[in-house]
């Protein structure tokens, strides 16, 4: 054996105490990668709670749970996502989903504890160390897995649609139409906002599924007028649409439209459901508005025999005599009546309660009585000068507009007012040749019209006047009396008295303004005709609205005569279409209880 | 690299040349030449480094994808090999007589898809997955869900609310008569 062999062993420890060329770095942190996908955060306040990401995730890993602080509203279930990360698999598929983008991961991976219930929470609510992570997984920019914009709508340009009275909206094919469903995420928040809590998940899952037949039953279930509000509803579903929490909403009218579109009214009854065996009751309805009528459609479906009593001398009320045929083309709304009368409800036309027929022998003769007689009288101007010849009324224009009337509003018109009957006023004399000045007290932003009516009024070629108060009309010198007026205002600034209420228009002193105009549409507002109803029927009321139960029922009818029941927009708050047609079918679902039927 | 993508096509009937990068191609090959294509860019072309091997489950065709990646350094190109194997009989020629370390990725492919690579050593021992008695859980076809409902218990506590009824009861309850 070699010397060297033998020393080697001992040779190495020769370094043993010298210092090392490598250097000691301990591993005490194990930091994620910038994007790693670690625990999940939640921006709970931005979080809708539509529980997109409780669907699409594969390992069931996250419950929809109520948190404290948190109470549904508008657009917000006010549930949470619970995180079980006992199954989540981290696959980040809830974050690439999350309709309103709040859902998000940190890049921490590392949470070591004993109680194995503790891997169980709510991101967001309950705190935790890496909330507010600058790092971890978001979705990339410009990945979307749902469509953010919506499937565009055809329809008529400016230019060609002020031409005519041809409906602006075309409709979508059904290819739009199934794209466009596509997009809805079937969470279901817009039906606590939906005045009539229309199963709308559950109709546009019939769009997707080709399958209209199913689609009209669920349209009919909650509202009889789906070819009128898919066209000229509020909407107020499309305001909570999840989807529209960061993008365009699921265009949840239009595919209503779609629905109705497809079915021919003589396929309607196969469709939809047969009536309940007549009860034997009768039950008398004033107005043949969308209230009134779907009320007496939903008695029908009950068994009741139901008469509609219609002062004009055609039913649908604001349908009809509010909305032009641009928005709501006559035929779509006569197929909505039209089926409601094939049930066999009676309308009668021109008979006006209150002068042919007084309320006290309707509730002599029927078993129960709906009032739905809406805001027939257009408020006054109340300036000096507003009863001049040349002031009209907005809503009697467009009635003689419906009517086919000539309308001879002259060359320049104004429209005073911000609402949806201004700016169809506007629109309508815009058709009519006119140019249209539109003035409203308020800002552009104030005004209580659907935004796409203000756009497409201006659109269209209206000018809009803002911030200016009515002083005084006068007969305009030059003219045969009586034939123009001159409008005068006051420009306004708007002033913010109280803080947390909206501004309020001051007006500037000296800044007076007037013009020259063949007609003063005054289009600000309506109020309701009360007089047919007498202090014995027993109609309570509280600033001119008759006072109702949860049930719609105003008078129980002990004293003379049958209980009395009211809805529609001289009751409630809204005063749109929906509206009166969820009044009216509650008020039918409470009469039908009044009267002793098995409820619907 | 056109004249390579000509030679590969003349003696392995290779397509689909595809230049991803200006550093990296990749080009389709039949699974039964994939050990003679490698064996011939390894010793020929100069592609003597197999960087990784691994699979791709196209369910959509019914195939499993295999990728090998080569790099050729003196050239600093490198190249995807792809070569699709039936899914319904996953079996593929071992490369491990080519490159020492590629039973590793052949072991990682039979456990997570079940592509068998026979004479590969130690393929079929557990790679990363002790104990796992389901099917191969890369293939796109596993119901992770399924797997879990049948695996483990249910912890409880586990409650969920939909938002559109639990908005009813809150907000309209009268809706539910």
């Amino acid at each position: 054996m070699d010397l060297k062999d033998f020393i080697a062993p001992f040779a190495v420890w020769k370094r043993a105490f010298e210092k090392p060329f490598t250097v000691r770095k301990p591993i005490d942190e194990r930091p994620g990668a910038p994007r790693y996908r670690g625990f999940h955060m939640n921006d709970a306040d931005a979080c809708v709670g539509c529980g997109t990401c409780e669907a699409i995730c594969m390992n069931k890993a996250i419950d929809m749970v109520p948190v404290a602080g948190r109470d549904p509203e508008d657009g917000d279930s006010g549930l949470r996502p619970r995180v079980d990360y006992g199954r989540c698999c981290w696959c980040a598929l809830c974050v690439d989903i999350c309709p309103s983008g709040s859902l998000s991961m940190s890049n921490e991976y590392v949470w070591i504890d004993k109680d194995p219930d503790v891997f169980r929470y709510v991101p967001g609510v309950e705190s935790k160390p890496w909330d507010g992570s600058p790092l971890g997984y978001r979705r990339a920019d410009g990945y979307r897995l749902l469509d953010e914009d919506r499937v565009p709508m055809p329809e008529t340009g400016p230019a060609e649609a002020v031409a005519s009275f041809l409906e602006l909206v075309k409709g979508y094919s059904r290819a739009q139409a199934e794209k466009e469903a596509d997009r809805c995420v079937s969470c279901g928040l817009c039906i606590a906002s939906c005045p009539a809590h229309m199963d709308i998940p559950g109709y546009i899952k019939a769009v997707r599924d080709g399958d209209m037949e199913e689609g009209l039953r669920l349209l009919y279930d909650t509202n009889p007028f789906p070819e009128a509000c898919g066209r000229v509803c509020t909407h107020l579903c499309e305001d909570a649409c999840s989807i529209g929490s960061a993008g365009d909403p699921v265009a949840i009218r239009w595919l209503k439209r779609y629905i109705a579109d497809q079915v021919e009214l003589s396929d309607y009854a196969k469709a939809l459901p047969r009536a309940a065996a007549p009860t034997g009751r009768k039950v008398a309805i004033v107005g043949a508005g969308p209230g009134g009528l779907s009320a007496a459609y939903y008695l029908a479906m009950l068994g009741y025999g139901v008469t509609v009593f219609e002062k004009d001398e055609a039913a649908g009320g604001m349908l009809r005599f509010g909305i032009p045929e641009y928005r709501l083309p006559y035929p779509a709304l006569d197929k909505d009546i039209g089926y409601i009368e094939s049930l066999g409800v009676g309308i009668s036309r021109g008979v006006s309660i209150g002068k042919d027929i007084p309320l006290a022998k309707l509730r002599k003769d029927y078993d129960a009585v709906y009032l739905s007689t809406g805001l027939p009288l257009a408020y006054r101007l109340e300036v000096p000068g507003d009863g001049h010849p040349r002031v009209l009324d907005g809503v009697a224009v467009l009635a003689a507009a419906t009517r086919g009337e000539e309308l001879g509003l002259g060359g320049r018109v104004a429209v005073i007012g911000g609402g949806n009957v201004a700016m169809d006023a506007a629109r309508t004399a815009l058709r009519h040749g006119a140019r249209v000045d539109i003035l409203y007290r308020r800002r552009e932003e104030d005004m209580p019209a659907d935004a796409e009516e203000i756009r497409e009024a201006k659109a269209e070629g209206a000018r809009l006047v803002e911030k200016a108060i009515p002083l005084e009309v006068r007969d305009a010198e030059g003219a045969p009396a009586g034939k123009a007026a001159v409008f005068v205002w006051n420009e306004a600034a708007m002033v913010q008295k109280e803080a947390g209420k909206r501004p309020v228009p001051e007006p500037i002193p000296g800044a007076v303004r007037e013009e020259r105009y063949d007609s003063i549409i005054a289009a600000i507002g309506q109020g309701p005709d009360l007089s047919y109803v007498a202090e014995a029927d027993g109609v309570p009321t509280r600033r001119f609205k008759p006072v109702v139960d949860a049930d719609g029922m105003a008078s129980s009818g002990q004293a003379g005569g049958a209980a009395v029941f009211a809805g529609g927009d001289f009751v409630n708050d809204r005063k749109d279409a929906i509206s009166a047609i969820a009044d009216g079918h509650r008020a039918a679902l409470g009469i039908d209880r009044l009267l002793g039927g098995k409820g619907a | 690299m056109n004249e390579l993508a000509t030679r590969l096509a003349g003696r392995y009937g290779a397509r689909d040349w595809h230049d991803q990068r200006k550093d990296l191609a990749s080009v389709a090959v039949d699974v039964i030449r994939i050990r003679d294509v490698l064996a011939w860019l390894r010793d020929e072309e100069g592609y003597r480094h197999l960087s990784f091997a691994t699979a791709i489950d196209n369910i959509e065709r019914n195939v499993f994808t295999l990728t090998y990646a080569l790099r050729n350094h003196e050239a600093r190109q490198g190249l995807l090999i792809h070569a699709d194997v039936d899914r319904d009989d996953p079996t593929v020629d071992s490369i491990h007589l080519l490159w020492g370390q590629a039973w590793t990725y052949q072991r990682e492919m039979k456990e997570w898809f079940g592509i068998d690579f026979p004479g590969s050593p130690r393929v079929d021992e557990e790679f990363v997955l002790e104990g796992w008695d389901g099917p191969p859980m890369m293939r796109r076809d596993f119901d992770s869900l399924a797997y879990s409902d049948a695996t483990y218990a249910e912890r409880p506590g586990r409650v969920t609310h939909d938002p559109a009824a639990h908005m009813r009861d809150r907000l309209f309850p009268e809706a539910a008569r």
